[in-house]
């Protein structure tokens, strides 16, 4: 839907990489409130499946998403690298996505940003989730499209 | 200094008044003898008439003062108060009402002249007194002559400008003037003892002459004058090159003015009374005092007892509830610290805990007070609205309401309004029969509908109760099965508490023809959905021809529970302490099965038993212990028994919201910080029993 929320009429944006399995993603730096630890994480019964739980984090109660299974990658293995990424997103609350690594801040311009063209009915699901690629150095960064990320999926898949 | 800063507490009062002149209107539509009632009717108009003039709003100034002039001949005995005019004001405060919403939505009151209502009340004053209205304005006239001579006779008393002091630089100001060839005048206005914002209107006068020249002192300081710390009158020294008249006619024009002394000043009288000054100050403070105990008990006659209360910004007490919630946070974290080094842990040490648990508690409690509001507020608008409905539908009704002083949490009592009003609308349209059935049946042809709140432990109950036909389950029941809700397997399965049940569905109703009172069937559901959103429940019980009643079961606090904490395998749960009634121990041989459903049978009740670790999918253990621990928890009159692994004690729990993305099953009613940090969830016995 917005694909090109991310987008601003700045010339160059940060991203924060992050590390899932082998591959390499970039969050706009404008969403992150904060990095965390990973952390006891409270079980929370008959939620939707990519839900690990939710957390406390200074008093408040946060749910925690595994942005590995709303991807349809294989289950997160927990480890010292592993961080939460608190995102604020415009409707003011707080959602945290469970990462494997973070590892760099990346300034990258805009000109370095291909958009992904999603069709709207695509197969390909992960599409859905990716604003762009972004080109760096010898390297592509596939940039998450938090809001389609942490949105509800459409289809009903939870009881 | 503003007018819009009084706008909050114009709409606070107005709201109060209309609320206390919808009240007397209805005793006296009863007792059109009644004196005191009038005379209450009386001044609330008056006060809201002064009100909405202060703030500029002229159409209302206009609507109350008809509705004041009216009121004025009913006191003075000449005309008598009948059905048709308690109609005409009825519409009247309805047309209020609107103003006040439209205002409180824009600060404006809108376009809507209302002229047929005025014309209404002009042409019941005419009819009720066999007077020309024209004429009465004129003897009013004449009165208030009468009175500004009489007036005259104390004027020495009144210029109290008089005794004003200048300062140096302030008699520099008035002898330039002077020289410049401006007038320099000294200035007593009175404002009548019935305003209200009396600040308002000193802040108007002060408008109005600055407009005209400049204001080099006042009595008392202006600072006062807008904080209201001051009587009925205020002295300016003024400086303008209007003429006296010009200037009097401006303060004049400002309404609920009593009057205004002035003369020109001279810079010598100034002189002369500087020294005159301090020896009659005295003299003069006395008068001023001897006022005072005149005007007391006026005052306090005019104003009967209203309830009195500080309003508080909601935001304001969110904040503190929150400090609190941190504070009981900080005391779980002590009390497991404790308990984890008990060794060590020193007499001090337990003191100091329970010290902090003292002053949480009380700090929780008094918080909790502020935020209660007496259900009062909500149910009082009731009884005008049967009386309309009363019309509205041809049925006689009449509306009984006790436990009006019962105390909610502020954010349930402002949901609560809707929901109750539409279970009486439904009682009246629904419940009661129309006036020959009840005849027919012989039951009293006025029927009765009662709302009663009382406290019951942690709860706050209020019943809607009717004596009229109550619900006929054989016509819910098809008419569930005709609208598709059910099939008629089904209906063939349910018994008469899950036929009511039906009626809580969205897109039901029973009404045969849909009136515009109720039966659109947008009803029940909504009112369900709102009671439960404020984590209270609500139940129907009704016998076919004798009526139904309708019990709402409200939480009294919503933010901190006691709570009793639980685990099951390694996670931990909270159950809210007041829907536990006992806690056991079941040995595995007695569960018997009903149903194919696990049962223990308590003191001679079967209680069915709920494998919590099954129902929130905890992961499965390997052996099955002996003896269960099961909680017993309650619901109305029905229970259940929850089995769990370990019991952790009892402890108070501050509710969080567990976020906006998660999907929560209703079973889970929100999350709670433990001591250690750990979230743990707070388990909703309502919606498992």
């Amino acid at each position: 839907m917005e694909t090109n929320a991310i987008q601003t009429v700045e010339d160059t944006k940060q991203y924060i990489v992050v590390k899932l399995g082998n591959e390499q993603y970039g969050i706009d730096i404008g969403y992150i409130d904060n990095i965390v630890r990973m952390q006891m994480i409270t079980r929370v019964p008959k939620a939707q499946p990519y839900f690990k739980g939710v957390i406390n984090l200074r008093g408040e109660i946060i749910p925690v998403m595994s942005i590995r299974v709303k991807l349809n990658l294989e289950e997160d293995q927990f480890t010292y690298a592993t961080r939460i990424i608190i995102i604020k997103t415009n409707q003011q609350a707080l959602i945290g996505i469970i990462v494997d690594e973070v590892k760099e801040v990346v300034t990258l311009s805009e000109v370095d940003v291909e958009k992904v063209a999603y069709d709207g009915n695509a197969k390909d699901e992960m599409a859905n989730y990716l604003s762009g690629v972004g080109k760096m150095e010898n390297e592509l960064l596939s940039i998450l499209n938090i809001n389609t990320v942490i949105a509800e999926k459409t289809e009903k898949e939870n009881g | 200094m503003d007018v819009s800063q009084y706008l909050e507490i114009f709409i606070d009062e107005t709201k109060e008044h209309l609320q206390s002149l919808n009240e007397h209107i209805l005793v006296i539509e009863k007792e059109p003898e009644n004196v005191d009632t009038i005379n209450e009717i009386f001044r609330a108009a008056h006060s809201l008439k002064g009100m909405a003039g202060t703030m500029g709003f002229k159409r209302m100034q206009r609507l109350t003062h008809d509705m004041e002039n009216v009121f004025s001949e009913v006191r003075n005995g000449k005309m008598t108060v009948t059905a048709d005019l308690v109609d005409t004001l009825f519409k009247c405060l309805d047309a209020l009402e609107e103003y006040l919403t439209n205002i409180q939505e824009t600060a404006e009151e809108g376009t809507e002249d209302n002229e047929e209502i005025i014309a209404a009340l002009n042409k019941a004053v005419e009819v009720g007194t066999g007077e020309q209205p024209a004429e009465k304005t004129e003897t009013k006239q004449e009165k208030s002559e009468a009175k500004a001579s009489s007036d005259g006779e104390k004027d020495e008393e009144n210029r109290k400008y008089k005794q004003l002091v200048l300062a140096d630089f302030e008699k520099h100001a008035v002898q330039e003037a002077k020289e410049k060839g401006m007038h320099i005048f000294g200035i007593t206005v009175f404002i009548q003892e019935t305003c209200l914002l009396k600040a308002a209107r000193a802040f108007l006068v002060f408008k109005a002459l600055e407009e005209m020249g400049e204001i080099i002192k006042s009595v008392p300081a202006v600072q006062d004058i807008e904080d209201e710390k001051f009587e009925f009158d205020f002295s300016v020294i003024y400086i303008t090159k209007e003429d006296i008249e010009k200037v009097k006619a401006a303060i004049l024009n400002v309404s609920e003015i009593q009057s205004a002394f002035m003369e020109e000043l001279t810079v010598e009288a100034e002189a002369k009374q500087e020294v005159k000054q301090e020896e009659t100050q005295q003299v003069a403070n006395a008068p001023q005092t001897a006022s005072k105990p005149k005007e007391k008990p006026q005052t306090k006659t005019s104003k009967p007892v209203v309830n009195r209360s500080v309003r508080v910004d909601i935001e304001k007490l969110d904040v503190l509830m929150n400090l609190v919630s941190e504070l009981i946070i900080a005391k779980n974290g002590l009390v497991s610290a404790s308990t984890h080094d008990a060794n060590q842990g020193t007499q001090g040490f337990n003191e100091q805990i329970e010290y902090l648990e003292r002053i949480t508690t009380n700090l929780h409690e008094s918080v909790m007070k502020v935020r209660m509001m007496p259900i009062e507020t909500v149910v009082n608008k009731f009884p005008r609205m049967i009386r309309d409905l009363t019309k509205k539908l041809d049925k006689k009704m009449e509306l009984y309401m006790s436990g009006e002083d019962t105390e909610l949490d502020r954010t349930v009592i402002d949901e609560i309004g809707d929901p109750l009003m539409h279970l009486l609308r439904n009682a009246a349209d629904h419940g009661l029969e129309s006036n020959e059935e009840r005849e027919r049946l012989g039951k009293p042809s006025v029927g009765s509908i009662f709302l009663n709140a009382y406290q019951d432990g942690n709860n706050v109950v209020i019943e809607v109760r009717d004596d009229g036909k109550g619900i006929n389950t054989e016509a819910v029941k098809n008419s569930a099965i005709k609208k598709g809700v059910i099939t008629p397997e089904q209906a063939e399965n349910l018994n008469e508490q899950e036929i009511i049940g039906l009626l809580f569905r969205p897109a039901f109703s029973t009404a045969e023809k849909v009136s515009d009172v109720s039966g659109r069937g947008v009803g029940l559901d909504v009112v369900k959905n709102n009671i439960e959103t404020l984590g209270g429940d609500i139940e129907v019980t009704t016998k076919l021809g004798e009526g139904s009643t309708f019990t709402i079961r409200l939480p009294l606090t919503l933010a901190i529970i006691q709570a009793l904490m639980v685990e099951l395998g390694d996670e931990k749960y909270a159950i809210p302490l007041n829907s536990i009634q006992t806690i056991e121990d079941v040995n595995i041989s007695d569960i018997k099965y009903v149903q194919t459903k696990e049962v223990i049978n308590l003191r001679g009740s079967v209680i069915p038993l709920i494998r919590l670790d099954q129902v929130l999918d905890c992961p499965p253990k390997e052996e099955e212990p002996e003896n269960l621990t099961v909680v017993i928890v309650s619901k109305g009159d029905k229970q259940a028994g929850l089995v769990v692994d370990n019991l952790m004690g009892q402890q108070e729990i501050v509710i969080k919201p567990l976020g906006k993305y998660i999907n929560i099953h209703k079973i889970i009613s929100g999350a709670t910080i433990l001591g250690d940090g750990e979230v743990a969830l707070i388990l909703d016995a309502n919606a498992l029993v």
